[in-house]
């Protein structure tokens, strides 16, 4: 019986917190006056008038590098696990440890190989290799 | 728990195999060479293959509470080095002219058997999902790999997300599992589910999404919808490799939990896989027979096949696992022996492969050694005597006898008269006079080539099992579960 109160209490709260919410937001909007204009529609930078386009163009390495950082990023989680136990696992723990930190630097011989880090474009690339 | 020597002895064949990964990943980045990488590949996994060998004598062991290397499972890990074996010689003809990268293939289906292995070991959901998750993800690499033709790429997506769908399927019905019982190994659950029974609705829930999720894994017939897809549009090898590792390392999976785990409390589970069984012999089967691609016919034909399998699963006692390993084994040889053909008239990549039975039109009159190869398969498929099919069908009809489950016996007999018409047809297109155009066909030195040499061996193979069984049944008979302790 208890129980469904207390579950019935935290209900009763998010209901509360997003009643809130909408009540603010929506009053505001119902009540508040509104003012237009041409510098009204552009975006908001501090004071200075914005230069160029929102609509930038990311190169794909971008993602590559960026996918391959969260991959290596959640290996180390695995490193952490095992540096807090590091006594308790003792020398199995360490040569298992050492296998896996080798095998991800085999993989990251690989990707630097593959070209997967390299920032620039393939064509650029080459340009500045045969320039050098 | 301290490894031991004889624990690294059991775990040798799967250390091999991913040391093997890591080997042609280094010598990938050394230096890019095709020939280089795919013999690096077979070394390893005949090294692996035979490390099976010192693993024999130290199994039945359990390697943490997670691995159970029994002579079940090295029977099993064997039939799927061999299978990966096989798809690698095949991949190296068809992949030789490919337009790209081509040495992130043997990574790739090294990674995928990896996951295998770990898959027919497991003992428990943890190295269940681990070996599933990594047995697949590299396979929706590899079902893309040739990515420019516009049908590899959309089995590649396809596969991808029917196959997280049904991971999470799979995940979310052990988690339920795991709040009911607060076990994850296999015998944990069985205790904790004969002890409160089955009646609890999670329980039910929970093992009902893991029914989809591996339902789904196996093609099972209302998830099937994406094989002949994902078959058809994968390169050949890789859709052999489909039919052949990943189906016997999740089915042999399945097997063990059925076993460790009964669920025989009240028999629902036994009907509703029951029911899946029938529903894929008869979807399987009647979908194939309108079909004009040989790609997608042997994607339902195997949709049929593993109904036909299921029968054992239900029965689950007797000659049930022995039934299993028969019928995998000669299932594994002819499918591969199919699809190598098929391969082999694909390759070396041109485009899309040769899949529609429009280009077999008449292989006879110009292929004939591949053609014959081609027939002993689909005889095979149908499970005509003297074919190794006939073997593996004979188990599971005397297993569903054995088990009275009529409707499942009535499901294979009803579901062979339908297959054969089809597995008819194609064979029947082979010797019609051959097409005006000449279409796709096997490069002439076919036969030199390891690939050729391989289909060859198969059909020997296939027609030995046929008529002398015993070795394999032996072999089958050694296979047994270890329950652990």
């Amino acid at each position: 019986m208890e129980q469904i109160a207390q579950h019935w209490s935290v209900a009763i709260f998010v209901v509360a917190v997003f009643g809130l919410c909408a009540f603010m937001v929506g009053l505001a909007s119902l009540l508040g006056g509104r003012a237009w204009g041409h510098q009204k529609n552009t975006p908001f930078e501090s004071g200075i008038v914005p230069v160029g386009s929102a609509h930038q163009r990311f190169s794909v390495k971008f993602y590559m590098v960026a996918m391959l950082f969260v991959i290596f990023d959640v290996e180390a989680l695995f490193l952490f696990a095992w540096a807090v136990t590091v006594r308790e696992s003792g020398w199995t723990g360490f040569v298992e440890a050492f296998i896996f930190i080798v095998v991800l630097l085999a993989g990251l011989i690989y990707l630097s190989r593959v070209g997967a880090l390299d920032w620039a474009p393939i064509k650029r690339a080459k340009e500045i290799k045969t320039s050098s | 728990m301290n490894l031991t020597t004889s624990h690294l002895i059991a775990l040798l064949p799967l250390m091999l195999v991913c040391a093997t990964v890591v080997i042609v990943m280094l010598a990938v980045a050394w230096r890019r060479n095709h020939f280089m990488s795919a013999t690096l590949t077979v070394i390893g996994l005949n090294a692996a293959l035979l490390a099976l060998i010192p693993a024999a004598q130290v199994a039945p062991i359990q390697v943490t509470p997670l691995l159970m290397v029994d002579h079940y499972s090295l029977f099993y890990m064997g039939l799927i080095l061999v299978a990966a074996l096989a798809c690698t010689t095949l991949a190296y003809a068809y992949l030789e002219t490919l337009p790209d990268q081509r040495d992130e293939f043997y990574m790739l289906l090294g990674c995928s058997v990896a996951g295998a292995l770990v898959l027919v070991a497991s003992q428990h959901l943890t190295s269940l999902f681990i070996g599933l998750e990594l047995m697949s993800v590299p396979l929706y690499g590899l079902s893309g790999y040739a990515f420019k033709e516009r049908t590899s790429l959309e089995s590649g997506i396809k596969y991808m997300v029917l196959s997280a769908m049904a991971s999470a399927f799979l995940l979310f019905g052990m988690a339920l599992l795991y709040a009911e019982s607060g076990t994850l190994s296999f015998t944990g659950l069985g205790q904790q589910l004969s002890a409160g029974g089955l009646a609890s609705n999670w329980v039910i829930l929970g093992v009902g999404m893991m029914v989809v999720g591996l339902g789904f894994k196996l093609s099972i017939a209302p998830f099937h919808l994406w094989t002949p897809d994902v078959y058809e549009g994968a390169p050949a090898p890789v859709s052999a490799f489909l039919a052949t590792v990943s189906k016997v390392a999740v089915f042999a999976m399945l097997m063990r939990l059925f076993s460790l785990a009964p669920a025989t409390a009240d028999g629902w589970l036994h009907t509703i896989i029951a029911v899946l069984a029938v529903l894929s012999m008869v979807v399987g089967n009647l979908l194939a027979l309108m079909q004009s691609n040989l790609k997608r016919i042997i994607g339902y034909s195997s949709i049929a096949h593993l109904g036909y399998l299921l029968t054992a699963l239900v029965a689950s006692d007797g000659l049930a696992l022995e039934a299993t390993a028969v019928y995998l084994v000669t299932y594994v040889a002819t499918v591969l022996g199919a699809f190598g053909v098929i391969t082999l008239v694909s390759s070396p990549y041109r485009g899309a492969d040769a899949g529609l039975l429009y280009h077999y039109r008449g292989l006879f009159w110009r292929r004939p050694y591949l053609t014959a190869v081609l027939t002993v398969m689909m005889l095979s498929l149908a499970g005509i005597p003297m074919t190794a099919g006939f073997i593996g069908k004979f188990y599971v009809f005397s297993v569903g006898v054995e088990s009275s489950l009529w409707w499942l016996v009535g499901g294979v007999v009803l579901g062979s008269a339908l297959g054969l018409y089809y597995y008819l047809r194609v064979m029947v297109t082979l010797y019609l006079s051959p097409a005006e155009q000449p279409g796709r066909d096997a490069p002439h030195d076919w036969a030199q080539q390891v690939g050729g040499l391989m289909v060859l061996v198969l059909a020997v193979l296939v027609l030995i099992m046929g008529v002398y069984p015993q070795p394999l049944i032996d072999l089958a008979q050694m296979a047994g579960l270890q329950f652990p302790i």
